[in-house]
């Protein structure tokens, strides 16, 4: 799986850097008074009287045709159905696994949803082998790449490891930034993600709810991007980040000496 | 035989020269010190000084209602922890919750809960741990103020920030943001809290005596000083964003004009 080009989300419409004014807004604070022209986008909301928007979160104002919207800086992860994310198994019993995934829920993998596929049970005229089910096992503890299946605010969302990419990852590292940020990471059409595995020589796996599985060449070079991916996150709302992140990687290369 | 120390507060709590025992004029707010994102494993979290009161706020949250049967079905529940230290005030206060705690969990729960959306979020909580490590009067608002910060620092959706503080009556005069020994000598105590959303009242609590007719004095001083409380709220949460923001902004310029040069 890791020899794989990992696909690149294009669903992040978030973070651009053309035309995003970068006004930094908090809650509660007026974003317009001109309520005839622009509408409430993401994270706004007009108020009692309707004469004017405000913002709901900490984050970054956004004008886009006539709506407006903030990008929120900080926040938790809500699964969505599609999303494919690092789990953690935490507990597993016969009937499901129960996994981490960063949000307000625990998911649930069920094992009919990590059925292998593409795989003979038997052969024609030979015994079915009765001990092998057909699903994978997990153990707890194990760190899967799953996708999210269905999600709502009721309901624990359910999750399945069948598909392309997903499954149980072995080694590697994963930590976990700000959701929020995560857009940030992977740069306009990947362009961010691209740079940091061509500089560092590192496989990145970066999923939405906010967990980076990463595994490279030597402890150098993780050390080193585990770094950068930090200081992304903390540099989320400024300008010209991937230049700045490019020349900070290849200054820190040559002054640690690796290569 | 123990030792029995009476309280004893001055007989006047003004000045000769006509200003407040700690030097304030009758308007004046105590020094405020804000800081967000001080509490690394927290979601969000807020520091505050206000005066000689040294407050924390931590938020966590979205997250599993425990007790379990506190959760409601169809939205979220808030959750207020109000503790103080033991050495916050000066006999050592017991460390067990006591009705005073409870009571203040409560109010600053209830007063800040019509800014978020709760209905978002059924069957979850959010928790916010308020500490004192150093109480010297107002310590109600000052948690308010905090914790409202700390919940905007942690990204929880909110329809704005919540302000709060205490206007009174000491020795006759009307006077803004009482400290502690005022609270207890003073005629009147009557703490507000606002949200800036529609600037409705949140919180109005009223201890002592006044006359009615003096209560439209009374919250438009609280209104200004409010204010300025809510300025340095913005303030504080913009500050930590706009200074990154600044640096590489000037860095650019320094390296594009290495360029022209």
């Amino acid at each position: 799986m890791e020899e794989n080009e990992e696909p690149v989300d294009n669903d992040f419409e978030d973070f651009e850097e053309d035309d995003a004014s970068r006004d930094v807004v908090v809650p509660g604070e007026v974003l317009t008074e001109d309520v005839k022209n622009f509408l409430p986008g993401r994270g706004t909301i007009l108020n009692k009287e309707k004469n004017k928007i405000i913002s709901l979160n900490i984050g970054l104002k956004q004008i886009k045709k006539n709506y407006i919207n903030v990008i929120p800086l900080r926040g938790f992860y809500t699964p969505r159905p599609g999303d494919k994310v690092i789990a953690l198994v935490v507990d597993k019993n016969p009937v499901k696994y129960k996994c981490d995934i960063n949000s307000k829920d625990f998911g649930q993998l069920k094992p009919k949803n990590t059925i292998k596929r593409g795989r003979t049970r038997g052969f024609r005229g030979g015994d079915v082998d009765r001990e092998e089910t057909g699903t994978e096992r997990f153990d707890i503890g194990d760190i899967l790449i799953v996708k999210v299946l269905s999600a709502d605010r009721l309901n624990k969302p359910e999750l399945t490891t069948v598909g392309k990419y997903l499954g149980k990852k072995s080694g590697g590292i994963v930590i976990t930034i700000d959701p929020p940020k995560i857009p940030r990471v992977i740069g306009r059409n990947g362009s961010m993600i691209k740079m940091l595995k061509s500089l560092t020589g590192c496989n990145i796996f970066v999923t939405q709810n906010g967990r980076i599985w990463l595994k490279g060449e030597d402890i150098a070079h993780e050390r080193l991007l585990i770094e950068s991916i930090h200081k992304i996150a903390s540099e989320a709302h400024t300008v010209g980040l991937t230049d700045r992140m490019q020349e900070f990687i290849i200054n820190e290369k040559k002054k640690r000496g690796i290569e | 035989m123990p030792l029995i120390i009476k309280d004893e507060y001055p007989k006047k709590l003004f000045r000769e020269d006509g200003k407040r025992l700690d030097g304030r004029s009758e308007k004046e707010l105590r020094p405020i010190k804000m800081e967000v994102g001080v509490i690394q494993n927290a979601d969000g979290s807020a520091y505050l000084e206000w005066g000689n009161n040294k407050i924390y706020a931590a938020v966590y949250g979205p997250r599993e209602v425990h007790p379990h049967h506190l959760a409601k079905p169809d939205r979220g529940v808030l959750r207020v922890f109000y503790r103080m230290a033991t050495f916050s005030v000066f006999d050592r206060k017991r460390p067990a919750p006591g009705r005073r705690e409870k009571e203040i969990s409560m109010i600053v729960a209830d007063c800040i809960e019509p800014v978020l959306f709760l209905e978002l979020y059924p069957g979850t909580s959010f928790e916010v741990f308020i500490e004192v490590l150093d109480a010297d009067g107002g310590t109600r608002c000052a948690s308010t103020t905090v914790a409202a910060l700390a919940l905007a620092d942690a990204g929880i959706p909110m329809k704005s920030l919540v302000s709060a503080v205490a206007v009174g009556k000491i020795d006759g005069k009307k006077v803004v943001d009482l400290s502690g020994i005022e609270d207890k000598a003073g005629d009147a105590d009557l703490p507000i809290a606002i949200t800036w959303y529609n600037e409705e009242v949140s919180l109005l609590q009223f201890d002592g005596d006044m006359d009615l007719s003096e209560m439209n004095d009374f919250l438009s001083d609280a209104k200004e000083a409010l204010e300025s409380i809510h300025k340095t709220q913005l303030n504080v949460l913009k500050s930590k964003y706009l200074k990154l923001q600044e640096e590489t902004k000037t860095n650019k310029e320094k390296e594009s004009k290495k360029g022209d040069e």
